[in-house]
C-alpha cells in the first residue's frame, strides 16, 4: 500500500514536471496577454490564425515535409532491400551495419556538421545551402531507426526457410521477397517511418548550420521567429507538438 | 512414384565438410527415413536434393533424368520444413494455393485442387484461418498440404513431427504414412527419433558425421547394427568393451559386444546350482508395458527389459538375480 502511494507520487510528479511546460505553452498560445497576473487577461485563437496565415510558416512547414518525406522515401528504398540482403545472404554483416548505424549517435551534430560544411561547401559537390545536404544528413540520422526496425523484424522470422519454401513452390527471390517477406516487415517499417519523421521535424542543428535560411525548415523558422511574440511562438510550438504527437501515436499504434 | 538415384554427393561450407560420398537409391513409392543425430547433415542433404543449395560433387537423378543442376521449382520435389515455414501473412487457403498460384493456373483449378488436399489432410473449415491461429499439428498439416498440392514426384519431410507433443506426433505420424501410401509417393523422412524411424519406414538410412553408415529395413537395422554408433543410436543396447565382455562373458573382442536389453533373461529366485551370471538389481524403471532393470554384475551395469506382467514378478532394488545371455544373439561391433 505504501509502495503504491510512493509509486503514484513519483509518477504524478514526473507527469507534472514534464507536462507543466507543455501546459503553460499551450495556455500561453491561447492567451491574449499574460503579464503580471496569475491568469491571462483573456483567451483567443488569433495567434493560431495569424500563424496558419503566415506564408513563411507554411513554406517552412512544407519544406520540412518535403525534406522528411524525401529522406524517408530514399531511406526505405535503400534500407529495406539492404537489410534483406544482409539477413538473407550475409548475416555476418549485421554487426557491421549495427556499428555503421551508431556513427550518427557517436558524433555530435555540431561536430559532424563542421565536417560536412568543409566537405560540401565547394569542390565537385557544393551541397551546402541546398536541401540535398539536409536529405543526406537526415538519412544518416534515421538510418539506425529504419535499419534496426527491419533487422528486428527479419531476425524474428525464419527467413531462410520462408524463402526456401517459396523458392520450391516456384517463386523467384524478388517475388518471394515481395509476397512473403515484405508483408512481414511492413508493420515495423511504418512504425519506424513515423518515428523517424517526427524526429526529422524536430532536427535543428544540422538544418541551421548546413542550410539555415537558404532553405528555411520548421525548426529554423521557429528559431528565427522567437523574437516576434511569445504567444505567436507558443502557437507555432504547439502546432508542431501536436503534429509530432499524432505521428508518434500512429507509430505506436502501427508498431503493436 | 519415382525412382531416385543419388551418387557421390558431397557438400561443404567453407572448411566444414557437412557430408561426403552420399549414394543411395530409392524405389518408387518407398518411404525411407534418414535417421541421425542433430547436426549430422540431414537438413543440408535434403536442401541439396531439393535444389535449394548446390552440391560440390555428385549426381542426383529422378526417373533417369539428371536434376543435379535443375533449379528447385522445376525438380518436382515437395518439401516440408523443420520450422513449418508457413507464410504468416497468408491464410491457410492462400498458403496451400501458393504453389499453384505461382504456376499461374486458372482460379477454379486452384480452388479445386486446394480443396482436395485440404480434405486429404483434414483441414476443412480452417481455410480462412491464419497460421498463428492454428495448433502445431494443424500447422504441420498445412505445410504438408502446401507441399502436396503441386503433386510432387518426391516428398521430403524434414523432422516434421519433432516440435509436436507425443500424442499429436503419433497420430500425425500415422496420417503421414497413410497419405504417403495412398498417393504412392516416394518419400524421404528425416528424423532423429529412432522409434519414429522404426515404425514408419520401408527402409532406414542411418547417418553419422556426414555419411550413411547403415541402410536396411527397420528389422535389419535394429537387429544387426553395423557399428557401435548404430547400436547406441538404435536402441538401448548394452555395449561391453573388451575387458567388460571378458569379465562377464569370457569373450575377447577388440571392439564392443552389443546385447539387446530384451534378450537377457533374469531368473529371480536363483538357486546355488543354477546356471547364469550372478547379479544385483540396482534400479528399476517403468516404461509402461516394459520394465527396465539396471543390473550390476562383475562390475558391469546392464540394462535388462522384461515385460510388465503381474505385480508378483516385480524385482525389488537390491534383489539377487541370475542373468542368462543367449550367446547366439550377441553382436560384435566396432
Ligand atoms: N549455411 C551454412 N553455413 C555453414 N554451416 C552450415 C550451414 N548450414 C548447415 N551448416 C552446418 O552443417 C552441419 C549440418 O547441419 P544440418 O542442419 O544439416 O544438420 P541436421 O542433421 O539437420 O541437424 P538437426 O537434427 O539439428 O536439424 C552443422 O554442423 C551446421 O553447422
Ligand atoms: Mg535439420
Amino acid at each position: 500500500m505504501r509502495a503504491e502511494i510512493y509509486h503514484r507520487t513519483i509518477v504524478s510528479l514526473l507527469v507534472l514536471l514534464l507536462g507543466l511546460p507543455v501546459a503553460a505553452t499551450l495556455a500561453y498560445s491561447f492567451a491574449t496577454r499574460w503579464g503580471a497576473t496569475v491568469l491571462p487577461d483573456g483567451f483567443t485563437l488569433s495567434w493560431y490564425v495569424q500563424l496558419w496565415q503566415d506564408q513563411r510558416f507554411l513554406a517552412a512547414f512544407f519544406r520540412s515535409l518535403v525534406v522528411g518525406f524525401g529522406t524517408l522515401a530514399i531511406g526505405t528504398v535503400v534500407v529495406v532491400p539492404a537489410a534483406f540482403v544482409v539477413f538473407y545472404r550475409f548475416p555476418a554483416l549485421d554487426k557491421v551495419m549495427g556499428i555503421l548505424s551508431l556513427v550518427p549517435f557517436a558524433v555530435p551534430p555540431v561536430v559532424s556538421s563542421v565536417g560536412l560544411l568543409h566537405l560540401y561547401s565547394d569542390g565537385p559537390l557544393p551541397l551546402v545551402g541546398t536541401p540535398w545536404i539536409l536529405v543526406g544528413c537526415d538519412l544518416a540520422i534515421v538510418l539506425p531507426f529504419l535499419y534496426r526496425a527491419q533487422a528486428n523484424a527479419l531476425g524474428a522470422i525464419n527467413l531462410r526457410d520462408l524463402m526456401d519454401a517459396a523458392h520450391i513452390l516456384g517463386a523467384g527471390t524478388a517475388r518471394a521477397f515481395l509476397m512473403v517477406v515484405f508483408p512481414l516487415l511492413r508493420k515495423g517499417l511504418m512504425a519506424s517511418l513515423f518515428l523517424s519523421f517526427s524526429l526529422l521535424l524536430g532536427e535543428f542543428v544540422f538544418a541551421n548550420i548546413l542550410v539555415g535560411t537558404r532553405y528555411e525548415t520548421l525548426q529554423v523558422y521557429l528559431y528565427n521567429v522567437r523574437q516576434v511574440s511569445g504567444h505567436f511562438t507558443s502557437a507555432a510550438v504547439m502546432s508542431y507538438f501536436f503534429f509530432t504527437l499524432v505521428l508518434t501515436w500512429l507509430a505506436a499504434r502501427l508498431g503493436r | 512414384m519415382s525412382i531416385v538415384e543419388v551418387s557421390g554427393l558431397a557438400k561443404s561450407f567453407g572448411q566444414t565438410q557437412v557430408f561426403q560420398d552420399i549414394s543411395f537409391r530409392l524405389k518408387s513409392g518407398e518411404l525411407v527415413t534418414l535417421l541421425g543425430p542433430s547436426g549430422c547433415g540431414k537438413s543440408t542433404l535434403l536442401r541439396c536434393l531439393a535444389g535449394l543449395i548446390t552440391v560440390d560433387a555428385g549426381r542426383i537423378a529422378v526417373d533417369d533424368r539428371d536434376i543435379t543442376g535443375t533449379p528447385a521449382y522445376s525438380r518436382g520435389i515437395g518439401m516440408v520444413f523443420q520450422s513449418y515455414a508457413l507464410f504468416p501473412n497468408m491464410t491457410v487457403a492462400k498458403n496451400i494455393a501458393f504453389g499453384l498460384a505461382m504456376q499461374k493456373l486458372p482460379a477454379d483449378e486452384i480452388a479445386a485442387r486446394s480443396a482436395k488436399v485440404i480434405g486429404l489432410v483434414e483441414l476443412s473449415g480452417y481455410e480462412s484461418q491464419y497460421p498463428h491461429q492454428l495448433s502445431g499439428g494443424q500447422r504441420q498439416r498445412v505445410a504438408l498440404a502446401r507441399a502436396l498440392v503441386v503433386e510432387p514426384k518426391i516428398l521430403l519431410l524434414d523432422e516434421p513431427l519433432s516440435a509436436l507433443d507425443a500424442r499429436i506426433r503419433k497420430s500425425l505420424r500415422d496420417q503421414i504414412r497413410d497419405i504417403q501410401q495412398r498417393l504412392g509417393l516416394t518419400t524421404i523422412f528425416v528424423t532423429h527419433d529412432q522409434e519414429e524411424a522404426l515404425i514408419l519406414s520401408d527402409r532406414i538410412f542411418v547417418m553419422d558425421g556426414g555419411r550413411i553408415v547403415q541402410e536396411g529395413t527397420a528389422e535389419s537395422v535394429y537387429a544387426e547394427p553395423a557399428s557401435q554408433f548404430v547400436a547406441r543410436f538404435m536402441g538401448h543396447y548394452n555395449l561391453l568393451d573388451g575387458t567388460q565382455s571378458k569379465a562377464l562373458l569370457g569373450i575377447e573382442t577388440t571392439g564392443y559386444i552389443a546385447i539387446r536389453p530384451e534378450s537377457i533373461l533374469l531368473s529371480d529366485h536363483p538357486t546355488e546350482t543354477e546356471e547364469g551370471i550372478p547379479g544385483v538389481v540396482r534400479r528399476r524403471q517403468l516404461l509402461g508395458n516394459i520394465i527396465r532393470y539396471s543390473v550390476e554384475s562383475t562390475g558391469v551395469s546392464l540394462s535388462v527389459d522384461r515385460l510388465n506382467g503381474s505385480a508378483d514378478d516385480l524385482l525389488p532394488e537390491g534383489a539377487a538375480v541370475r542373468l542368462r545371455i543367449d550367446k547366439s544373439i550377441l553382436r560384435e561391433v566396432h
